[in-house]
């Protein structure tokens, strides 16, 4: 990620930069259309929509439309909903309300709203390089997992409130970064991270401006617009745990609810290492667990990147991002990984550097596009 | 910027309202540290001390009909509580180290329990060991080989069946085998269950 300029005009928008995205918004959903009616030839075109909502989507359809479980859970299965954080499904469900389009259908558009949002607010971050933005609305409008980003996931948001809580902190803005990181605190459980990007953000204000650790406590005490942001910015998880408590008398319900998916916490590198150690016995390139464990260290490797450029925030963010949901397993890693703001910001920098490298990423994200669709649809389960 | 040493309504409105926001957190987490939860939650997701945790069920039944658990047999969702994955062709497998059934019997009488167990043929002990118990009341422990179906008979006092016209059977298999590294006891599996009968002794 870049440091935002001085200048604030000219991290503004121009009429390139909120139109480019645009034709990676069609010729995206063409490709996933196309890809539908290549694995699903039968199947009526309005179907679409509901033919990439898989895995945990159909979750967040129930939760925008029924809202979260009671105990005993109704449908009698052990997996209580509360493991998935609110604040997307049910803004989703909450403009349901006022749009009568079926939620599958409304969630989509949302997402795809959302994911332009959140690529026209990292124009900044990505250095204001034309071909960088351009790579990195590809990746998240017509690439190869912009399934994610486009259909009903929360990971669409996370990637928004993400790419805000660090635009404020390129300002070090404390109370904009913390009002993202409330919202994203209440969209992920790793969300609540944020609060100590912001705090790690300070401690380095506070370097800059004294040129000394010394007094560094009483220091940012004395800031009170600080202290204000530290509390709120995990206010989004803590209203969800209030939420809990009263709904189902258990606040970490989130969190033990997890029993009933079989997840067990062990050693982070314990998973990685068995992850990559399992080698495909049906001829592929490479097994699910491998596929998963890979993109950890790639997220692991950019995340090096990050603290070799100094940029700390981003970096304790994640590196928690990273090993907190490694500690359960390599589920859903790549996910996670592609979701990672900073991360993706990051690569997309990388890739642009040179001509012939982004002209060949630019193809590549889009060709993927058509064939990681169609393992979605077959079930791929590294892609769950 | 607003510092401290201002003093103005501002920054002491921003301490208070930071020390407001505090209280409300603090709070909430001491209520989350603190759970108002029924027995089976507690067991079943904060002390982990079971993996079976029961659901409602109607638990219809009537004494004498044999029941088939396997695949394309009698629908016996109403009667199974927790425990159980199914139902598939070679009978209904039992997940976790408990698994319940619950069956309406009626008034207080002597019963028998008549039923087929076939043992897992994942890697693990020569035998499962299954220790059956009615409403609470130990009844007996059966030894299932792998990959063998066998009928097991078991007496159950009336005094075992009591007075709730309810029968609540409990396997437990302490002999479960995890079916790869590092899977939780939820997914550990034992038997499967074919068919079953409760007549009246």
């Amino acid at each position: 990620m870049f440091p935002l300029s001085l200048e604030t005009k000219q991290d503004r928008p121009t009429a390139l930069l909120l139109l480019l995205p645009l034709v990676f918004i069609l010729s995206g959903t063409l490709i996933r259309f196309l890809a539908f009616r290549y694995a699903q030839p039968d199947a009526d075109w309005t179907s679409y929509f509901g033919a990439l909502c898989r895995w945990d989507c159909g979750w967040y359809v129930r939760m925008a439309e029924t809202g979260y479980d009671r105990f005993p859970i109704p449908s009698r299965i052990n997996a209580g909903n509360w493991a998935f954080f609110p604040f997307y499904p049910m803004l989703v469900g909450l403009v349901a309300k006022v749009v009568p389009l079926p939620t599958i259908v409304l969630a989509s558009l949302l997402s795809i709203l959302t994911a332009y949002a959140a690529v026209l607010a990292a124009w900044p971050l990505l250095g204001r390089s034309i071909r960088a933005y351009a790579l990195y609305a590809a990746f998240m409008l017509s690439g190869p997992v912009s399934f994610y980003f486009t259909t009903f996931f929360t990971e669409v948001m996370y990637v928004l409130l993400t790419t805000l809580v660090f635009r404020f902190l390129g300002r070090s803005n404390y109370l904009g970064a913390a009002g993202a990181a409330a919202l994203l605190s209440a969209t992920r459980i790793v969300g609540v991270f944020a609060s100590l990007s912001i705090g790690v953000q300070a401690l380095m204000d506070y370097r800059k401006t004294a040129g000394t650790w010394k007094g560094v406590i009483p220091g940012l005490l004395a800031q009170p617009r600080l202290v204000l942001s530290i509390f709120i910015a995990p206010l989004g998880f803590f209203t969800y745990v209030a939420f809990l408590n009263y709904w189902v008398g258990d606040g970490l319900a989130f969190s033990h609810t997890q029993r009933a998916w079989g997840r067990m916490i062990a050693n982070p590198a314990v998973y990685l290492w068995e992850g990559l150690k399992k080698w495909p016995d049906n001829g592929a390139l490479f097994s699910n667990s491998q596929i998963l464990a890979l993109a950890a260290v790639a997220g692991l490797i950019v995340t090096g990147i990050l603290a070799w450029r100094r940029q700390w925030p981003a970096v304790v963010f994640c590196l928690f991002c990273i090993v907190i949901p490694l500690a359960a397993g390599l589920a859903s890693m790549l996910r996670f990984m592609t979701a990672m703001a900073p991360l993706t910001i990051t690569v997309a920098t990388l890739l642009a550097r040179q001509r012939i490298v982004f002209a060949l990423s630019l193809v590549a994200i889009i060709v993927s596009a058509w064939f990681v669709t169609l393992a979605w649809m077959g079930g791929n389960v590294a892609l769950v | 910027m607003l510092r401290l040493s201002d003093r103005s309504p501002t920054t002491l409105g921003a301490y208070a309202l930071a020390a407001l926001i505090a209280l409300f957190e603090l709070t909430i987490l001491w209520q989350a540290l603190h759970p108002t939860v029924s027995d089976d939650y507690r067991a079943y997701y904060i002390d982990k001390t079971t993996t079976c945790l029961p659901q409602p069920v109607a638990a219809d039944y009537t004494l004498g009909t044999q029941l088939d658990f396997r695949s394309g047999g009698d629908d016996t969702r109403e009667l199974r509580p927790c425990g159980w994955d199914g139902p598939a062709g070679d009978g209904m497998h039992s997940i976790g180290q408990t698994s319940r059934l619950r069956f309406e019997v009626g008034p207080p009488q002597n019963l028998t329990l008549s039923m087929e167990l076939t043992g897992v043929t994942l890697p693990g002990p020569a035998e499962q060991r299954v220790l059956v118990s009615a409403n609470g009341v130990d009844l007996q422990e059966l030894l299932v080989t792998p990959g063998k179906t066998e009928r097991f008979t078991i007496a159950i006092p009336k005094e075992a069946v009591g007075d709730s016209g309810f029968l609540d059977l409990k396997f437990d298999y302490p002999d479960a085998i995890s079916p790869g590294n590092r899977i939780s006891n939820t997914y550990w599996r034992s038997v499967k269950l074919g068919r079953l009968k409760l007549s009246p002794a």
